[in-house]
């Protein structure tokens, strides 16, 4: 109790108050500008964490990116331009609730069960921390290599369309995640001589390309939508409560399985959402509603996202391994202010320790009055005539995507992304299944090769390990469930012809 | 730029045979036995058989037809040959910013993208003037992008 | 709120720094952009966030951090090289440009850039899983040399990458085939500690700060240092030469550059203004929380060091395989 109280009393300081205060504004307003990501919110206030105090520095960090990882999902709900590859599992769903008249429950749901889940992750954080972290350390390539394949049979499940589409979407991800020289074996590949290539293909410009910039070219050819009818939605909270009564199942499987999956460093943030939202889909009593807007996935994977946010700090603050872009800027920022990450964090510095919890509940708790305001304010856009919101949504995806690396080039990928998205969904292409292809695609082969390497050729240890041996069932029952149950259409079709 | 299944099908099969192809010919590596030719000649046959099968019109049955929008709006003036503004603009910007400046360059982008999509000169101007600086304000000043001054430098 | 803090901090340097601002008139009389050619949040961003602000006290102009990415550090790097030589834009060059062009990424090299000071340096470390047998380097070096080759495995970071070339190096060194342990390119040096630490791994060469958590876990145990001296940071670490007598120096070095052909006074001054930065308390204490090594050359010792580290780093890449032509 005496270090919980000490924490308490770290946090209660005026300065620390002040930087959660001012660092949750400006999370909010980063995150939800279309291009910029949490980590970039991030990135940029490091300089200024230089001058705080250790507490006031963690603090900043861990609620600007908690924040901007909320509202990176504004863009998505409202102009269907996700904030990060994980939310673009469930941006056409959130987008499709927009259009029915409904945006203010889609944010509403991403406020309050992103809330939910980042205070389940948080006290999963503090009383199985140690606990998480044996699984984080369980996992090595092989488990990965499962893990990614697993990953990426999702974009066929979250599919609206033709599976052999979302798999060739898929496949197209994958090959333009071969790009660069950031492969197992460091060679050049597809880079057609332009230096700029090495690199590979960053996932932010092509999201805002795929998701954004197709968006702008459709507003282009199509005939502006009847303005939605002016309605009040009473409390969004209101809304919020019958949704967690009514989903309260999936919504505890997506906490669940966002800390379990979010403790795998390299794998956590953007796989959560992806694999919840296909759960709940699988399982759903009614799959066909989704993606029309339906609130059910939402709740699943906004539950998931963030409590695999919180979790993902568990191999940070124990061995120093980032689970993401985002811990790993603030492992940085531990190791300069003297909090170094270790099992000492825990025990000599407790009251630190307890102190970083107590941000992480505060931060999710005034993430709901914050971004309902920010919700009430970023709604006005839809009001808006479409011709003068849609040449600066442009305007922000050039900015936006240069500012990722203040690099031109960028600017080019997002319109020959743009070009590419538009064309793909005139044809019935899912550009969701694209992303995550892109996204998993040096995660799959990196740990494939590697596997095969340090197994001289052998592929056993690929099933007999425990865990990858779980893993391989699983991934091979996904892999062969829906040509069982086509069989067995079939043959039950064929014994009582209707 | 709908096209029949056919078609993307086909692109998809040559593009895979391509990966394949340009694939295979990636030098091997000392010390791995995969090297760095095998991850593109597999999507390459992956793209190929997917190819195949959309061209063939294997699971369209799975496809919901996008309802259509009924409105009663006016068309954008251009009509489908608006669809290639966006991505022409962004190549503007690239190409352009260095030497005009981000607020010119952001202006014109505006301007030409408001004109298209039905905007009255009475709104897309003022639009155009006041989203650029806005931008401006938010990322070269809280986020310290360093957006090129050009002929036009922002005077703040 | 960001906003109003950076003007406090402007509004307050210049009486700070207003005696030696009018000491060095002639440069620089406006603000000065630093390009970092790797990400924001990245080790290489902040050791030159650090010093572009005790450049700004030093030097009574702003100094602009500007990450410049994007193909493996080739775009930044050329960014720095192709700036106007005005010595105004200058930038951060890192081991990396001693590199490329031997695996002929770029035609950039050494030679195109003004150096300007060695500002850090961190050396590779051994680590081994703290269950190992091993119980010093000795009996890791004396498992190498009897097995069979390609049977033991190290990571550290992607093929060819400097971890790498460690590896191929004291392998060198010890008169063994650069390719005799069989390196597991990883992504960066986290998942290869990760690696280690759950067992698939017999050893990593990454630096030793990058390895810190996991040894502070105690996960792991680091058998000794690729380096002439101790680190500060981690005195317990035996060097390779006090461990096994092998005269073996290699790391991740960092320093201040700019294009060729910079103003004499651009030089002259930041020769001066760089030392002092790498003197003064505020860079000592930043870098050794960080856990980063100190290393330190004038513009003339950074140029002597890059020849030098070009010419080992080509040879451990053409030993290795790793080098074009």
């Amino acid at each position: 109790m005496e270090p919980f109280l000490e924490g308490l009393r770290l946090v209660l300081a005026t300065d620390v108050l002040i930087a959660i205060l001012a660092s949750a504004v400006y999370g909010l307003v980063v995150g939800s500008l279309p291009g910029l990501s949490a980590t970039m919110a991030t990135a940029l206030l490091v300089p200024v964490t230089f001058w705080l105090s250790p507490i006031a520095a963690i603090a900043t960090i861990i609620t600007a990116s908690a924040m901007a990882i909320f509202s990176g999902d504004i863009p998505g709900a409202l102009l269907r331009i996700p904030g990060t590859p994980a939310s673009a599992a469930y941006t056409d769903e959130a987008y499709a609730l927009t259009r029915k008249g409904q945006a203010e429950l889609a944010l509403g749901a991403g406020l309050w069960f992103s809330a939910i889940g980042g205070i389940v992750g948080t006290i999963s954080l503090m009383l199985l921390a140690p606990a998480l972290a044996e699984i984080a350390l369980s996992f090595s390539t092989y488990e990965y290599f499962w893990l990614a394949l697993l990953g990426l049979m999702c974009a066929t499940l979250v599919a609206r369309s033709s599976p052999i589409k979302a798999i060739a979407s898929m496949l197209l991800g994958l090959l333009i995640a071969c790009i660069g020289m950031e492969n197992p074996a460091g060679t050049p590949r597809f880079t057609f001589g332009i230096p700029d290539l090495l690199g590979g293909i960053e996932p932010i410009p092509a999201l805002v390309g795929v998701f954004a910039v197709s968006e702008v070219m459709r507003a282009m050819a199509e005939a502006e939508p009847p303005k939605l009818p002016r309605r009040r939605f009473g409390s969004i909270l209101a809304n919020q409560w019958f949704l967690t009564k009514k989903y309260q199942f999936q919504m505890w499987r997506g906490n669940f399985v966002g800390i379990i999956i979010g403790v795998l460093p390299g794998a956590g943030a953007d796989m959560a959402a992806w694999v919840s939202y296909a759960m709940a889909k699988k399982f759903s009593k009614e799959p066909e509603k989704f993606g029309t807007g339906h609130p059910e996935g939402l709740v699943e994977a906004g539950a998931s996202n963030n409590a695999s946010l919180a979790s993902g700090w568990v191999p940070s603050l124990l061995f120093g391994i980032p689970g993401d872009t985002i811990t790993a800027i603030a492992i940085g920022v531990l190791y300069m202010k003297g909090l170094n990450p270790g099992p000492t964090l825990f025990t000599e510095r407790a009251s630190s320790m307890y102190a970083l919890y107590i941000i992480f509940i505060l931060a999710n708790i005034i993430m709901i009055p914050l971004g309902i305001m920010m919700i009430r304010a970023a709604s006005t856009v839809l009001r808006a005539p479409r011709s003068a919101v849609m040449p600066v949504i442009l305007l922000l995806c050039a900015v936006g995507s240069f500012a990722t690396g203040n690099n031109l080039f960028a600017v080019l990928l997002v319109a020959l992304f743009g070009v590419l998205g538009f064309v793909m969904e005139k044809n019935g292409y899912p550009v969701a299944a694209l992303v995550l292809g892109i996204v998993m695609g040096s995660m799959l082969e990196q740990n494939f090769v590697t596997s095969l390497i340090k197994s001289d050729g052998d592929v056993l240890p690929f099933f007999e390990r425990p865990v990858s041996s779980f893993l391989a069932a699983l991934t091979f029952s996904a892999l062969l469930w829906p040509l069982l149950a086509w069989i067995w259409m079939r043959l039950s079709r064929r014994r009582s012809p209707a | 730029m709908q096209v029949t299944d056919r078609i993307t099908g086909g692109v998809l099969v040559a593009l895979g045979a391509a990966a394949a192809w340009f694939g295979s010919r990636l030098p091997a590596v000392p010390g791995q036995d995969i090297g760095p030719a095998a991850f593109p000649m597999l999507i390459g046959f992956g793209l190929i058989c997917c190819g195949a099968l959309i061209a063939l019109g294997v699971g369209q049955s799975f496809e919901a037809p996008e309802p259509a929008e009924p409105s009663s709006a006016p068309k954008p003036r251009l009509g489908a040959v608006g669809v290639i503004i966006p991505p022409a603009l962004l190549l503007f910007y690239a190409y352009a910013s260095e030497t005009l400046g981000f607020l010119l360059t952001a202006f014109i982008m505006v301007l030409v993208a408001g004109l298209a999509l039905g905007s009255r000169l009475s709104i897309a101007i003022p639009v155009a003037i006041g989203g650029p600086i806005l931008v401006h304000l938010a990322f070269a000043k809280l986020l310290r992008v360093p957006l090129p001054q050009g002929l036009i430098p922002a005077p703040w | 709120m960001i906003i109003t803090s950076r003007r406090l901090i402007l509004g307050a340097t210049p009486a700070l720094i207003a005696a030696p601002a009018l000491a060095q008139p002639r440069w620089p009389v406006r603000p000065v952009q630093l390009l970092c050619p790797w990400a924001a949040g990245g080790g290489t961003d902040a050791v030159v966030r650090i010093i572009a602000n005790l450049l700004e006290k030093e030097l009574g102009q702003p100094f602009n951090v500007i990450n410049r990415t994007g193909g493996s550090g080739v775009v930044g790097h050329a960014a720095i090289a192709q700036a106007a030589p005005d010595g105004y834009t200058l930038g951060m060059i890192t081991a990396e440009i001693c590199m490329l062009h031997w695996q002929g990424l770029t035609e950039l090299t050494f030679r195109n850039y003004t150096p300007l000071a060695l500002m850090n340096n961190d050396p590779p470390g051994i680590q081994v899983n703290v269950n190992a047998p091993y119980r010093d380097v000795g009996q890791l070096a004396e498992a190498i040399r009897t097995s069979r080759p390609g049977q033991l495995k190290s990571s550290g970071t992607g093929q060819g990458g400097i971890w790498h070339l460690a590896l191929a190096g004291w392998l060198m060194a010890m008169r063994l085939p650069a390719n005799h342990v069989r390196w597991v390119p990883s992504n960066g040096a986290a998942p290869a500690m990760q690696d280690l630490a759950a067992g698939g791994l017999d050893f990593t060469t990454n630096s030793v700060v990058e390895a810190r958590a996991m040894l502070d876990a105690n996960r792991a145990r680091a058998l000794a240092v690729m380096s002439n001296e101790r680190l500060g940071a981690f005195p317990n670490i035996p060097t390779l030469k006090e461990a096994m007598n092998i005269d073996y120096a290699t790391g991740a070095w960092r320093g201040i550059a700019g294009p060729l052909n910079i103003p004499a006074e651009a030089r002259t001054t930041m020769n001066a203004a760089l030392g002092r930065v790498f003197r003064s308390a505020e860079y000592s204490e930043f870098m050794n929380n960080r856990g980063f090594g100190m290393s330190y050359a004038d513009a003339d010792g950074f140029a002597r060091h890059l020849a030098a580290a070009d010419a080992s780093l080509g040879d451990a890449m053409k030993a290795a395989g790793l080098a074009r032509s």
